[in-house]
């Protein structure tokens, strides 16, 4: 197959990365004598390599100039002509790299030609890879570096949540984030700015402070109890909530900000085969803008004794609609059952009722239709006993949070200034995450000393000083000051680097403790943070995030799933089908499994709802995640057979392929295949035998066209091998689908599934198993490196570099050496320079 | 809702004309004459349209009018709706950005109102045509422009999901909750107007002292650093002017609009409502003057992350938007490509009916306002021959009714240097034009 297809393009990132290390190297001479000696002797012996030795010319002319040299050119790709001065020309650097991995990969030259004698390959690789290698020493010095890196939306909310102790909603005006090319939202090079985020950083401070630092006596408490329901006409408000109805509260008063309290006290009616009863709270009600109320939380209903569920939330986070407006029916929640057994059962029926119809009481009683509510008794039912909100509640005033801030010191009533100076320069170090210098403290203070005369209080002061710290360069971005040399990392700057890979947030206190003694550098102490870190709660970020962003579970929410194929697909699954996977991954983390479980497991780890979707016989009960271990024949296991995977690489009617052999050679293998290249030709689709063919013999049609085969013969084969996975992820011995048949009406039919394949390197597998197995036994080490190599790019921020492969490679077999274990592989690329170097 | 001494400035508009004296704009914050402003508004499409041949099966849901251009010509079924536009519009067949033709066929979508090639390795962009208006007549409305995408964001290079580009190439990203968009265009801000200009005072002097600092950080950082964080140095000092501008504005109460009927909770699942209130955004934008640009870019190309892709499908079509342009040559593609093109255009068309219902001066809002709705793909990723078209502009000289086909050799470069030009924009030129396009002028 063909990786050179618009190398210039699919490379672009990590040219644009070497070749700001490039110019700086080239700058050199400029910088005085010394430097000019030392790039001279880097260079001299790239210098004499400019001409090609004959013996490698020798090999190029045998095998490779045919379709790349003076005659063709195919992907455009030229050996004849292309630069051997890697350094001077960084996208023939790049060439010659892509060459060296498709030479390795058996990939070059393909099938169709004369392969390589070994002493061929030798000649070519060892020359290539010497080549790389002299630029990697020459550009150690300056490559690979982290670039200044924004928080994303992500990390800005976690972290302003922590750094204010103020759980409101700051993020959701900010624009989305760029995703790097290997899908990750943390890469400085792609984290952009503009002025339009700058505005809604300064907004978003502003609000916070106005919350996190109080003014004024301690609030009225309001209370409101409700032991039954609203009611209304359908009858579909009851205090026993099972499916479709609703119990309802209605508060008069409530405070417009502040945590608020819900309380509730239920029971379950269980249903002997069905599972839990799920609880959602809603709160909010705005009827202008028709906002829909918002959710407080969801949990499953287990006993049948009475039980305590409460719920705490910011009340800001929640619609409100301006008092004094007409028709204002107070504030609203909702208590709803989300649990969902499958069966279809009409909730609300029309029935025909005999009113008395008073105006016409002379004439015969008529029959009116009505809707009412009819109570499924198959239907596990939460029973809502009683109902409390509590606003706002707080265990103190002012409240923690704000103590945090303008925290009890002597100086408080004595000396303002002193005072004021203490508490920024505090607030400073903890939203620099450094310590900071007294000059810093200066231009804060002086934008204090020029706003405390225009306020009466000096809190109002103090949260303007504070925003502007929140839009200071140090506080959105990860700042590491450098010059050209590489160093390494503060304590500080170490301990941010960890806390935003394991948490996605500012360090605690505990962790800045060891950064300000000087504590980090040390191994023990680094290796024992970690641990640390991975068992806090907050490590379920870096679950969520790396997971979402290295498998790419967003495709899920990008496939629309069509109801004419899977009629009693429900939308909601697709968010269960992503919490699968992350919980899969949380179970190999907390468990210190081997990371060969994400080729394929003994377990599967799934909810109530999932286990029904695949047609477990015995799964858990209710919405929680539980390891559920498979029978030794279950062809289920892995990431590859996860319903989330499967959905998010298919057409929402039918399997992809194409889609799930891509994503696995890019996401699991990192051995993404080229794009297709512009004005890919089109399948003769006219041809009405062609919708007749399985998509299995359509790729074969496909590849009869030797353009296509070229790239399409390394891809297809991977893909086809999962076929037994329909578009949803469920198994299936039958392709079903619909076909337009000769009178233009569109009808079903079925064809066998046949998932024999022939991967490349002649490898025959039949089915997923098979290609798990295969992975398992033979491309483990490639596994292994693959996950190193993303694992660190999103640890670092950055995108990886051919600098880096040595780096990379070593990780990797210590990775691999530890049993794969992913605990083990996140402590060795903490303790690497990658990750503790400038 | 309390009256306020200060006059909406639209009520003033529409009901005095060119008339008034300079007092009363002043007391609105408002430092320019009082002609009536002129409006600038794109909408993107991605992937090409339907484009069978003439005569081949499904034609008849061409995109472009079959025949030989003219006024006389005929919609074919995807355009249908904007039958009841026909003399406000002028479909343009040929066009396309020269440079742009050598880049690959998804990549087109950043330079489609630049013009700019990306070259490999650089992906440097340059201004669009929407950014030259807003900094024309941004000074006359409390905001620059409207820069709107299903996406959000900016994206990434060559899949870019914004249409609009700053002085020096930069994305401007892109708004893509319709509640926020709302918000920040005709929300009320509970807070006193004395916090407000108290804020703002203070965010001048903020800024000041945060930009000088910020030079002092830049200097102790690595070159890379160095180039990245420009960004946020060129952000400060942008907002800086911003704070400047919402300071004259402070006084002028936003405009009071019924959100009825819109659908502000709209999201990806739910394209109909979704677009609709997009456009409905503009449409306020414009008909309350809070703005003069505007653009909105339906769905990026990046097939991979683009949450817009799905759109057909979820309408009962049978692919997604990419699957659809694939499919345009195979048997029945062209007329299912050709139905997501004739949802488009209702949804134009919908967007034109409440743009001319509006008055404005003698005329309709419509009538002072361009509107170009396109994409930068013809068909399966080709970047020639773009199915285009104009609207609106008759006030200021354009001429529509008719069906314009030029050759390949135009660039579109030309159609936007005339449309700045018809919206007094002083531009003598834009990126690779050669001249105006006479050929829509009245």
């Amino acid at each position: 197959m063909d990786r050179f297809s618009d190398l210039s393009k699919m490379r672009s990132t990590s040219i644009i990365n070497l070749s700001g290390t490039l110019d700086a190297l080239n700058s050199l001479p400029a910088r005085g004598a010394l430097g000019l000696i030392a790039l001279l002797i880097l260079l001299s012996p790239l210098l004499q390599a400019e001409t090609l030795p004959p013996e490698v010319r020798a090999v190029l002319e045998e095998h490779c100039y045919k379709c790349h040299g003076p005659e063709k050119q195919k992907s455009k790709i030229r050996f004849d002509t292309l630069s051997t001065n890697l350094i001077k020309d960084r996208a023939a650097a790049e060439t010659w790299h892509d060459a060296l991995d498709v030479i390795h990969l058996g990939e070059m030259p393909p099938e169709d030609e004369p392969p390589l004698s070994s002493e061929e390959r030798t000649v070519l690789t060892g020359w290539i890879q010497g080549q790389i290698d002299e630029v990697v020493a020459a550009l150690s010095s300056t490559s690979g570096r982290v670039v200044v890196r924004r928080l994303n939306r992500f990390e800005y909310q976690n972290t302003m949540v922590d750094l204010l102790g103020v759980d409101l909603d700051y993020f959701s005006n900010l624009p989305p984030d760029s995703v790097s090319s290997e899908g990750f939202k943390n890469n400085g090079a792609s984290l952009t700015m503009s002025p339009l985020q700058l505005e809604f950083y300064l907004d978003a401070a502003r609000k916070g402070l106005r919350h996190a630092i109080i003014n004024g006596d301690a609030p009225e408490i309001h209370r409101h109890q409700s032991s039954e329901t609203t009611t209304d006409k359908k009858g579909d408000f009851s205090n026993r909530v099972g499916r479709g109805n609703a119990f309802v509260a209605r508060m008069e008063n409530f405070p417009d900000e502040g945590e608020f309290e819900i309380r509730v006290r239920a029971r379950a009616e269980l249903v002997e085969g069905k599972g839990f009863p799920r609880m959602k709270v809603r709160f909010g009600y705005r009827a202008d803008t028709q906002a829909p109320a918002e959710d407080v939380g969801m949990v499953d209903v287990v006993s049948e004794e009475v039980t305590e569920f409460v719920f705490r939330q910011r009340i800001e986070r929640f619609p409100i609609q301006s008092r004094g407006q007409s028709k204002f029916p107070g504030m609203m929640a909702w208590i709803t059952n989300e649990y969902d057994d499958g069966e279809k059962f009409e909730s609300i029926q029309t029935v025909e009722k005999e009113v008395e119809n008073e105006k016409k009481a002379k004439k015969a009683k008529k029959a009116k239709k009505v809707k009412i509510y009819v109570e499924d008794p198959d239907f596990p039912k939460v029973v809502v006993e009683s109902f409390e909100f509590i606003a706002p509640v707080y265990s103190s005033w002012p409240p923690n949070y704000h103590e945090e801030i303008l925290f009890e010191s002597p100086l408080r009533n004595t000396n303002e200034s002193e005072y004021v100076t203490a508490v920024i320069t505090r607030f400073m170090e903890r939203a620099f995450r450094r310590s900071v210098e007294k000059g810093e403290v200066d231009v804060l203070m002086s934008y204090y000393r020029k706003i405390r005369p225009t306020v009466d209080r000096f809190e109002i002061a103090i949260r303007e000083v504070m925003a502007m710290v929140l839009v200071s360069p140090e506080f959105l971005y990860l700042v590491e000051p450098g010059g050209e040399e590489k160093r390494s990392l503060s304590d500080y700057e170490l301990a941010s680097r960890l806390s935003y890979f394991l948490w996605s947030t500012m360090p605690d206190s505990a962790l800045f403790e060891k950064a300000e003694a000087g504590q980090l550098s040390d191994s023990e102490v680094l290796k024992a943070e970690v641990a640390r870190l991975l068992r806090d709660p907050r490590a379920g970020r870096f679950v969520t995030q790396f997971t979402n962003q290295w498998l790419d579970l967003g495709s899920v929410d990008r496939v629309a799933v069509n109801p004419e194929y899977y009629e009693d697909f429900d939308v909601l699954l697709k968010a269960e089908m992503q919490e699968e996977t992350r919980a899969f991954f949380s179970e190999i983390l907390c468990r210190d499994l081997s990371a060969l479980n994400f080729l394929d497991s003994d377990f599967i780890v799934v909810n109530e709802s999932l286990s029904r979707h695949y047609g477990l016989e015995k799964g858990p009960r209710g919405s929680t995640f539980e390891s559920v271990k498979l029978s030794h024949d279950d062809p289920r296991g892995g990431l590859l057979t996860q319903a989330s995977i499967m959905l998010g690489n298919s057409t929402g009617e039918d399997s992809h392929p194409i889609l799930r052999a891509v994503w696995l050679r890019e996401r699991i293998l990192d051995d993404p295949p080229a794009p297709p290249p512009p004005n890919v030709p089109e399948l003769n689709g006219e041809s009405p035998d062609m919708a007749r063919l399985s998509v299995r013999q359509q790729l074969e049609a496909h590849r009869e066209d030797p353009s296509c085969a070229d790239c399409h013969r390394g891809i297809d084969p991977w893909g086809v091998a999962m076929e037994n996975f329909d578009a949803v992820g469920k198994w299936r011995d039958q392709i079903r689908r619909k076909v337009p048949n000769a009178k233009k009406r569109e009808s079903w039919e079925e064809l066998p599934v046949d998932a024999t394949s022939e991967l490349p390197g002649g490898i025959e597998v039949n089915g997923m198993s098979e290609l798990k197995k295969y992975l398992v036994d033979q491309k483990r080490e490639q596994f292994a490196r693959a996950l190193t190599s993303r694992m660190t790019s999103y640890a670092l921020g950055r995108s990886l570099e051919f600098t880096d492969e040595e780096a990379i490679d070593e990780i990797a077999s210590d990775f691999a050496a530890s049993d794969f274990r992913l605990n083990y592989l996140i402590n060795r690329i903490v303790e690497s320079e990658l990750f503790s170097t400038k | 809702m309390k009256k306020s001494w200060h006059f909406n400035r639209r009520t003033f508009l529409r009901g005095a004309g060119a008339s008034l004296g300079l007092p009363f704009l002043e007391c609105m914050g408002v430092e320019k004459a009082a002609t009536l402003p002129s409006r600038f508004c794109s909408i993107y499409f991605p992937y090409g349209a339907s484009l069978a041949k003439e005569g081949a099966e499904g034609s008849n849901w061409r995109w472009f009018p079959n025949g030989e251009g003219g006024r006389d010509f005929q919609f074919n079924d995807s355009l249908k709706s904007l039958e009841v536009h026909r003399d406000d519009i002028t479909i343009i067949e040929g066009l396309s950005h020269l440079k742009v033709r050598k880049m690959g066929g998804h990549d087109t979508a950043d330079t489609f109102l630049t013009g700019a090639e990306l070259k490999p390795g650089q992906l440097k962009n340059t201004v669009s045509a929407d950014q030259i208006a807003a900094d024309a007549f941004g000074a006359s409305t409390r905001y620059r422009s409207l820069v709107l995408s299903t996406d959000g964001g900016v994206g990434e290079p060559t899949r870019s999901s914004t249409l609009s580009f700053g002085r020096t190439g930069q994305p401007i990203p892109a708004l893509n909750k319709p509640r926020i968009i709302y918000d920040r265009f005709f929300g009320v801000n509970s807070d006193s107007l004395n916090r407000q200009r108290r804020e703002l005072a203070n965010s001048a002097s903020m800024l000041d002292l945060v930009y000088e600092h910020s030079k002092t950080v830049r200097g102790k950082l690595g070159k890379q650093d160095q180039e990245k964080f420009d960004e946020y140095l060129e952000s400060v000092r942008s907002i800086e002017k911003r704070v400047e501008r919402s300071e004259s504005w402070l006084d002028v109460p936003k405009p009071d609009v019924d959100p009825t009927g819109l659908f502000l909770d709209a999201d990806e699942n739910t394209p109909a409502e979704y677009i609709s209130t997009m456009y409905d955004l503009m449409y306020l934008a414009f008909q309350t003057d809070s703005t003069r640009v505007a653009t909105y870019q339906i769905g990026n190309m990046n097939g991979a992350t683009s949450i817009a892709g799905k759109f057909p499908e979820l309408l009962g079509m049978p692919k997604n938007m990419h699957g659809l342009a694939h499919g345009w040559n195979k048997k029945g593609g062209a007329e299912a490509l050709g139905k997501w093109d004739q949802f488009l255009a209702q949804q134009l068309s919908r967007f034109l009916d409440r743009m001319k219902s509006t008055s404005e001066g003698t005329g309709s809002l419509l009538d002072r306002t361009v509107v170009l709705y396109g994409t930068s793909n013809s068909n399966t990723h080709n970047n020639n021959n773009c199915p285009m078209l104009t609207a609106g502009g008759k006030a200021i000289g354009l001429r529509n009714g008719q069906h314009l086909k030029l050759g390949q050799e135009v660039p579109m470069s030309n159609l936007l240097l005339t449309l700045l030009q018809q919206i007094d924009v002083p531009v003598d030129s834009f990126s690779d034009s050669t001249q105006a396009l006479s050929e829509i002028l009245s």
